[in-house]
C-alpha cells in the first residue's frame, strides 16, 4: 500500500513554477480572508465520523480490527463492567447460601488402637 | 538537570520541559497507534474530525462528500500510520494525508462531472461587494441583507470551487486553517517560496473572478 501522508502524488512539477518562488509574497488581504471566512463558515456541527470509520475497518480489515462491541465503544463501558462484576459476586452468594446446607458436616472418626499380635517364633 | 530553582529563575526551562513532555506524550501516542490500539485510535478520531472533515468540506464544498471522505482519511491513517516517521507533528502528516487524498477525490468527482453547481442570480439583483465583509447569511437578521449576503457567499464560494485544487488547497490551508508556511510546505511538499508564490496567485486569482463576478472591486 503506498503512504497517502508521504505521496505528494498529484503535484505538479515543481520546475514548471520554480519561477514563482522569486515572486513577491504579499500579507493576506483582510478583506479577502474575512470574505473567504463569512462565505466557508460552517453553519452545521462536525458529524461525528467515528462509527462509520470502524465499521469500514472492520469490514475491510475482516473482522481484525474492531470486531466487538467493547472495541467500538467511545469510552470504556464501565457501567457495564460494574454491572457485571456485582451479577458475579451476586451468582457467587446465592450458590454459597443455597449449597451450604446440603454439604453437612464431616462424620466423627473414633480411632481406636489396633491390638498388637505378637507372633512366637 | 536543572533544580527546582533554576527553573523558577529560568522560565523558559519550563516552556521547553512543557513542550517535552507534550512531544513525548504524542511519541508514545504514535506507538500506540502504530501497534493498531483500537482505543488510541479512537481517540485520535476524536480529536481531528472536525478538523478533517472542516477542511474537507471547504475543499469538496459538499457535505455529504466530505463526510464520507473524512471516514476515508481515518481509514487510510490507520493502515498508513505505521509508516508515520515522525518527522514533522501528527497533526501535519494528518492534514497532508487529507488534502492528498482530497485532490484524487476531487480528480475523480470533476471526471464524473458530479460537481453540482448551481446558477447564481443575476448580475442585476446582487448585492454590494463591501456586504461581503463580515455580512453574511448566517449572521443578518434582516430578509433583505440576508438574501444580500447569500448571494454574496455563493459568488465567493463558486470561485473557490473554480480555482484549481492546488491553488485552493494553499488557500484554505493558510487563509482558513490559520497554518504556518512551514506547515503548508510540509503538507503540499513544496518549497517554501513556492507555496508563498502559489499562495499570492491563489489570492489574485480568486479576488479578480470575485470581482468580475460581482462586477466591483474588494476594498
Amino acid at each position: 500500500m503506498s503512504d497517502p501522508g508521504t505521496d505528494p502524488g498529484t503535484e505538479p512539477s515543481d520546475a514548471v513554477e520554480g519561477g514563482e518562488a522569486a515572486a513577491t509574497t504579499h500579507e493576506p488581504e483582510e478583506s479577502l480572508r474575512s470574505m473567504l471566512r463569512g462565505a466557508l463558515r460552517e453553519e452545521e456541527p462536525p458529524p461525528n465520523v467515528l462509527a462509520g470509520v470502524q465499521k469500514r475497518i472492520r469490514e475491510r480489515s475482516k473482522g481484525k480490527f474492531y470486531a466487538d462491541g467493547w472495541s467500538t465503544a467511545k469510552h470504556p463501558p464501565l457501567n457495564t463492567y460494574l454491572v457485571t462484576s456485582l451479577l458475579m459476586l451476586a451468582i457467587l452468594v446465592i450458590s454459597y447460601a443455597l449449597l451450604s446446607p446440603l454439604v453437612g458436616s464431616p462424620v466423627p472418626v473414633r480411632n481406636q488402637p489396633v491390638p498388637v499380635q505378637l507372633i512366637p517364633r | 538537570m536543572a533544580d527546582r530553582r533554576d527553573v523558577a529563575a529560568h522560565p523558559v526551562y519550563l516552556a521547553d520541559g512543557v513542550a517535552d513532555a507534550e512531544e513525548q506524550s504524542e511519541r508514545k501516542f504514535i506507538e500506540r497507534l502504530a501497534q493498531r490500539d483500537e482505543r488510541a485510535f479512537n481517540e485520535l478520531v476524536e480529536l481531528y474530525e472536525a478538523r478533517v472533515f472542516r477542511l474537507l468540506l471547504r475543499m469538496l464544498g459538499r457535505r455529504d462528500e466530505a463526510e464520507d471522505m473524512a471516514q476515508e482519511v481515518f481509514v487510510q491513517i490507520f493502515k498508513a500510520v505505521g509508516t508515520f516517521r515522525g518527522d514533522s507533528k501528527l497533526s501535519t502528516w494528518i492534514y497532508r494525508v487529507s488534502v492528498n487524498l482530497c485532490k484524487n477525490r476531487m480528480k475523480y468527482l470533476a471526471r464524473r462531472h458530479s460537481e453540482g453547481e448551481d446558477e447564481l442570480e443575476p448580475v442585476a439583483e446582487r448585492a454590494a461587494l463591501d456586504e461581503a465583509k463580515g455580512v453574511t447569511f448566517g449572521d443578518v437578521a434582516q430578509p433583505d441583507r440576508m438574501v444580500e449576503g447569500y448571494q454574496i457567499e455563493r459568488v465567493v464560494q463558486q470561485c473557490i470551487a473554480e480555482l484549481d485544487p492546488d491553488f485552493r488547497e494553499v488557500l484554505i490551508l493558510r487563509d482558513l486553517e490559520d497554518l504556518s508556511y512551514e506547515e503548508l510546505s510540509e503538507i503540499t511538499g513544496l518549497a517554501d517560496g513556492t507555496v508563498k508564490s502559489r499562495l499570492h496567485r491563489a489570492r489574485s486569482m480568486l479576488k479578480a473572478n470575485v470581482e468580475r463576478k460581482m462586477g466591483e472591486k474588494i476594498r
